[in-house]
């Protein structure tokens, strides 16, 4: 649905510190127009299957993790196996993630990925979407009725609460890479959520992070990091210098480690051999499991990839297109080719979002690519 | 509802200073808020070692520990500046003190104004403290404050007694000795020099690793 932008929004976008509306001179942020649903699709069609892809992703962990053959297809390295083990048995907590939908308002939304380790969109998502339409209500835009499917700042401060409360750090660690303005920004709104959760927060680079003394890890200011949410990869991690580290270490980490078995896309395959046929789910297969016929369709992935880097569309065999990218080594998976339904020009994705085990909300990104990626547009939502 | 009921627009806003030039590092609190906690008592704050001693005769060891530690802690938590003026534009002339860093150049960070001290509540320690820093610069948010090393404020420097609740004394984590820095990060840089022209389009950003 066409709106009209609000008046002065990139001033407030200022205002706030919200700085990658625009990236690399294209619309990033774009309030030109916003996505209708009901609550029956809200709630019936992607809040209900994101609560039940999440569990079952989380019995494909269960599964895993006591088996190393499979540990073997995941990727994950010997060494790490233990330690991957120990976070599972212990429920080490998580905080979020997001599940990449494909649904085109009528047909049963379909999993594409999780991205369980590092989502970002989320300060636009949590915040600035639900800035719009609070907005837009008050200038009369939008008619008070108008709802959103979006509680993840509520969820994220209590989240970040409870797991505060559950150690006795005092203080909460808050980390990316740096160079990423959208990274900081992402990590920068979950200290927002700390903060107003009560809870003292820091920020480190990931690039800053120093080995201490009895395997600690520390701050620029050589203070002891035990608590620390890090939006970095595991896989990049573990196979970095300070990755043995890990192996004594007693930091606790946000993602904990066994969420390097959910974003990794050897999760697709496992979860269609475990849960064959499931309305939410396409059709998956390790690269040595798939049967080639003449029409198939399927996508190629790597099992470590972000931002729709290096996906390949194959048929009966052949590649037709692919996208670039740097990823690939670790060894790739195959998805049935599922395009994304088309409004008007445009492709579109649904972000869904959970915190913890429970959906809290939806982000909508769109592109007129067939493969959307980090460029793609974002565009706010209502329920009416 | 499915969405957030309400927000805090306030804490959302970037552009309120906390410290208002931007130190180099500095103990993130909700800085600018007043302390407020359930627990709130009374606490001294004592520009010198001498006042406290003779307030506390029987406490004069803990007085002397006190004011060590808070100096110690002062040292390590108070916001550090890569330049003298920009300081001194938060704290005011003269009230700022170098601090070597491990680059080799020097940062700076304010004087220590003074140290709270209080009765411990618990049994195992008998006192409990923090470094206070003020600024003498008008146009500071901290212009003649009690302030802590995050940030926090405690009210006017006129006064000697303040209100605390039992975070105001909360303990910094431990510190260590940092053998190496740089372990983490790397295969940041190996991907970041990669630049994308895929068949669909071009498009790649540096860093950012999340998806």
């Amino acid at each position: 649905m066409p709106i009209r932008e609000r008046a002065g929004w990139r001033n407030l976008a200022h205002e706030y510190g919200f700085h990658f509306h625009t990236l690399y001179g294209k619309p990033y942020w774009d309030e030109t127009a916003y996505y209708r649903f009901t609550l029956q699709q809200i709630e019936k069609d992607i809040e209900e299957p994101s609560e039940e892809l999440h569990q079952m992703c989380l019995e494909v962990v269960d599964r895993v993790v006591d088996d190393e053959r499979l540990l073997g297809k995941f990727g994950i390295p010997d060494i790490f196996r233990d330690l991957l083990r120990t976070s599972w048995k212990n429920r080490q907590p998580s905080l979020y993630s997001r599940l990449d939908l494909a649904y085109d308002g009528r047909n049963p939304a379909k999993l594409y990925e999780n991205n369980a380790d590092t989502p970002t969109s989320l300060y636009e998502s949590g915040f600035w979407q639900w800035l719009w339409l609070e907005d837009n209500v008050r200038n009369g835009e939008l008619t008070r009725e108008c709802d959103q499917f979006n509680s993840l700042q509520e969820k994220l401060v209590q989240r970040l609460k409870s797991i505060h409360a559950s150690t006795d750090s005092a203080d909460f660690y808050f980390s990316c890479c740096k160079d990423s303005e959208e990274d900081r920004g992402t990590v920068q709104y979950l200290q927002d959520c700390a903060t107003e959760a009560g809870i003292p927060n820091r920020f480190v680079y990931v690039e800053d992070i120093g080995q201490g003394g009895n395997g600690t890890f520390t701050d620029l200011e050589d203070r002891v990091i035990e608590l620390i949410f890090k939006l970095y990869p595991w896989e990049f991690m573990l196979s970095e210098d300070y990755g043995p580290l890990l192996l004594k270490n007693r930091t606790q980490w946000l993602e904990p480690l066994w969420k390097a078995i959910l974003s990794n896309k050897a999760l697709l395959p496992m979860l269609w051999q475990m849960f064959p046929g499931h309305p939410n789910l396409l059709p998956a297969f390790f690269e040595d499991e798939v049967e080639w016929s003449p029409g198939l369709k399927l996508i190629k992935k790597p099992l470590f990839s972000r931002e729709g880097a290096n996906v390949s569309l194959y048929k009966g065999g052949k590649k037709l297109f692919d996208t670039d990218g740097p990823y690939g080594k670790e060894g790739f998976i195959f998805q049935a080719y599922y395009p994304l339904p088309k409004f008007g020009d445009n492709h579109t994705l649904i972000g869904s979002w959970l915190v913890d085990d429970q959906p809290a909300g939806i982000s909508i990104r769109e592109d007129k690519a067939i493969v959307t990626q980090d460029l793609s547009r974002y565009l706010p939502h209502v329920i009416v | 509802m499915k969405r957030t009921k309400s927000i805090n627009l306030d804490r959302m806003k970037k552009n309120g200073p906390r410290f208002w030039f931007k130190p180099v590092a500095l103990a993130v609190a909700g800085a600018m808020l007043s302390a407020c906690s359930d627990d709130e008592r009374e606490a001294r704050v004592y520009t010198s070692l001498e006042v406290c001693k003779s307030e506390n005769p029987e406490q004069a060891a803990d007085c002397e520990a006190a004011y060590r530690k808070a100096q110690e802690d002062a040292a390590k938590t108070a916001p550090k500046y890569a330049s003298r003026q920009d300081c001194e534009s938060e704290f005011g002339i003269n009230r700022c003190t170098t601090y070597p860093h491990a680059s080799g150049q020097n940062w700076f960070m304010p004087a220590m104004a003074g140290f709270m001290f209080a009765r411990a509540l618990d049994s195992y320690q008998r006192y409990q403290y923090q470094p206070v820093f003020t600024s003498y610069r008008r146009s500071s948010p901290f212009y003649n404050n009690w302030v802590t090393a995050d940030g926090r404020s405690y009210g006017s420097n006129r006064s000697t007694n303040v209100t605390v609740g039992s975070d105001a004394f909360q303990s910094k984590p431990p510190v260590t000795r940092t053998i190496s820095r740089g372990g983490f990060g790397s295969t940041v840089a190996a991907k970041s020099s990669w630049s994308g022209s895929s068949s669909t389009r071009s498009s790649s950003r540096s860093g950012g690793w999340g998806g």
